[in-house]
C-alpha cells in the first residue's frame, strides 16, 4: 500500500507516533503491533484461524449481542438526559421524549428493539456454543461466564421493563416479582428486597433504575471483557481444535 | 569510573550474544498435532467483519424503529389491573408454567434447576472430543432433531391437555392439593425430561448425545411455553386462539 506524501507527513509526525506506536499496518509486525499495543483492539488475538471465521459456525452471534449492547449503552445514555425516575415525573417525561424531544421516539424505538434482540440473540448464542460442543474443556468456565452474561441480560431488560411506568409494565413487573414472592422461606423477603417494599411503587422504581443504568451495566461490560477475553486465552474458538483432516 | 571494568565483565558488549530465561518442562507444544496454520491477520481481516455485523445490526435496528413504535400505554394505576398481565416475553414462558402446577414449583423450582444444569454443564459433559463441530456427529444431529419434534409434541400436548381437563380441578377433593399442585406435575415433566434420555442410554449414547437431548428438550419446551403464553393467551390468561381474542386484545400490542 503506497502511502501518499501527505499522509506520510501526518503518519510520521510526532503526535501521531504518541497515539500510535506502530507504523503502518501493511507488514505482518505492523498488522501485529495494531493489535497487542490498542486497548480496543487487544482483546483480539493477532492472528485468527480461517475456520473460526466460517459464518455459518457462529452466524457472529457474540458479536452481534456486543453491538446490541453497545447500542444500548449510547440510547440508554440519550434517553437519560429526559428521563425522570420518580413515578410523579418517569411517565410524563416519557410522554416528553416521544412527542417533543428531537428524535425521541426513534431513539426509545431503538432502545427498545435493541432490548429485545439482544435477550433473543443472547439465547441464540447460549445455543450456538452449546450445540457446536463450545463449552468444552478448557471453555468450561467460560461457559460459567456466559450463563451469568445471559442472566445479568435478562435482569437489565426485566429492569428496564419498569421504567416507562405504564400500565404493561407495572403489571409486568408485578407479575415477575410475585414470581420470586413464591420461593420457599425466602420469597417474601426476596419480593421486599427487590420491591423495596410490598407492592411496585417509588422504591421500586428508583431500586431498578439504579440497577438499570449503573449496576447491571457495568457488571455486563465487566463480564463481557472477561469473556472476551478468555476465548483468546483458551485458545481462539472451538473451530480450531477441530483437525485439518475434516 | 571505578566499577566499569566490572560492568564490563558481566555484560560485556558487542559479543552478538543474546539471552532469554528458558525452562524445559513436560507437555506437548502447542503446535503439536496441528496441521499448517491456516490463519489470517486480526488486522483487518476481523475487524472488517465487526464493522460488518455491526452496520447491519445497526440498519436493522434502524429500520425497524422507523416503522414500529415502542409502546406506551396508559400510566401506571395500582387500582386498575391490566386484563390480562403479562410478564415480559422472556419470563412469559414461566408465567404459562405457573398455571399447571404450585407457584413454587413453576416459578422458583424449574428455573433453578435449569440454571444448575446449565452451569454444571460443562463439568458433566467434559470430553473434548468434537468440540467445534455442530452437533459433534451426524447421529448428534438426529437426536437434536428428533428430541426437539418430541419436546415440542409433549409440551403442546401436556399444556393443552392439562388445560382442557385441569388437574387441579379433576383430583378437587378427591386427594391432596399437592398431589395435582407438585407431585403430578412433577412427575409428568421428569417423564417427558427422562424418556429421551432413557432412551438414549439403552442405545449406549456418549454422555455429549444425552446433553443434546437434554439441552435441546429444555430449549424446545421454553419456545412451547413461550409461544403459548404470549401467543395463545387472552384476558385471564384464558386460551384462545391468537386470532379469536376477544375484547380486541392483541398479544402483540404487550411486546
Amino acid at each position: 500500500m503506497a502511502q501518499s506524501k501527505p499522509l506520510t507527513r501526518l503518519t510520521d509526525s510526532r503526535v501521531w507516533r504518541s497515539v500510535f506506536r506502530h507504523g503502518w499496518p501493511d507488514n505482518p509486525l505492523d498488522r501485529s503491533l495494531t493489535m497487542t499495543s490498542n486497548i480496543f483492539f487487544h482483546l483480539h488475538p493477532v492472528k485468527v484461524s480461517h475456520k473460526s471465521l466460517r459464518w455459518t459456525y457462529t452466524f457472529g452471534l457474540g458479536i452481534m449481542a456486543t453491538v446490541l449492547y453497545s447500542v444500548l449503552v449510547f440510547t440508554g445514555i440519550l434517553l437519560m438526559f429526559y428521563y425522570v425516575p420518580s413515578v410523579e415525573r418517569a411517565y410524563p417525561t416519557m410522554k416528553e421524549i416521544q412527542l417533543s424531544v428531537p428524535l425521541g421516539q426513534f431513539t426509545r424505538n431503538m432502545h427498545r428493539w435493541a432490548a429485545h434482540g439482544m435477550v433473543l440473540v443472547v439465547i441464540l448464542h447460549m445455543a450456538r456454543v452449546f450445540y457446536t460442543g463450545a463449552y468444552k474443556p478448557p471453555r468450561e468456565f467460560n461457559w460459567v461466564i456466559g450463563v451469568v452474561l445471559l442472566l445479568l441480560t435478562l435482569g437489565a431488560s426485566f429492569t428496564g421493563y419498569l421504567l416507562p411506568w405504564d400500565q404493561l409494565s407495572y403489571w409486568a413487573i408485578t407479575v415477575g416479582a410475585n414470581i420470586a414472592g413464591y420461593a420457599p422461606v425466602a420469597g417474601p423477603v426476596m419480593r421486599e428486597i427487590l420491591l423495596g417494599g410490598t407492592e411496585v411503587g417509588q422504591d421500586t422504581l428508583i431500586r431498578f433504575y439504579t440497577l438499570h443504568i449503573a449496576l447491571l451495566p457495568l457488571s455486563l461490560v465487566l463480564l463481557i471483557s472477561v469473556h472476551l477475553w478468555r476465548v483468546r486465552k483458551d485458545g481462539g474458538l472451538a473451530a480450531n481444535d477441530v483437525p485439518d483432516a475434516e | 569510573m571505578n566499577d566499569a571494568p566490572m560492568n564490563e565483565e558481566i555484560f560485556p558488549k558487542g559479543t552478538g550474544k543474546s539471552y532469554a530465561l528458558v525452562e524445559m518442562m513436560r507437555g506437548e507444544s502447542p503446535m503439536v498435532g496441528k496441521g499448517p496454520e491456516k490463519t489470517v491477520f486480526s488486522f483487518p481481516v476481523v475487524l472488517l467483519w465487526e464493522i460488518l455485523i455491526l452496520l447491519g445490526v445497526t440498519l436493522a435496528l434502524f429500520f425497524f424503529s422507523l416503522v414500529k413504535q415502542a409502546p406506551l400505554d396508559a400510566i401506571a394505576n395500582p387500582q386498575v389491573t391490566t386484563d390480562p398481565a403479562k410478564a415480559p416475553w422472556y419470563f412469559v414462558g414461566l408465567q404459562e408454567l405457573l398455571e399447571h402446577m404450585h407457584p413454587t414449583l413453576a416459578g422458583i423450582v424449574i428455573p433453578g434447576i435449569l440454571v444448575l444444569f446449565l452451569v454444571a454443564l460443562p463439568y458433566l459433559d467434559y470430553s473434548r472430543e468434537h468440540a467445534g463441530v455442530w452437533f459433534s456427529t451426524r447421529r448428534g444431529k438426529r437426536i437434536a432433531g428428533w428430541t426437539a419434534l418430541y419436546a415440542v409434541v409433549a409440551m403442546t400436548a401436556f399444556i393443552v391437555l392439562d388445560n382442557a381437563f385441569s388437574m387441579r380441578e379433576l383430583l378437587r377433593g378427591a386427594a391432596p392439593a399437592w398431589v395435582a399442585q407438585w407431585l403430578l406435575p412433577s412427575l409428568i415433566l421428569a417423564l417427558i425430561v427422562l424418556l429421551p434420555v432413557a432412551v438414549l442410554w439403552r442405545k449406549g449414547a456418549s454422555v455429549r448425545e444425552i446433553m443434546i437431548a437434554l439441552f435441546t428438550v429444555m430449549l424446545a419446551s421454553a419456545v412451547v411455553l413461550t409461544i403459548s403464553g404470549f401467543l395463545f393467551r387472552g384476558p385471564g390468561f384464558e386460551m384462545y386462539l391468537p386470532w379469536q381474542m376477544p375484547d380486541g386484545y392483541n398479544p402483540w400490542n404487550d411486546f
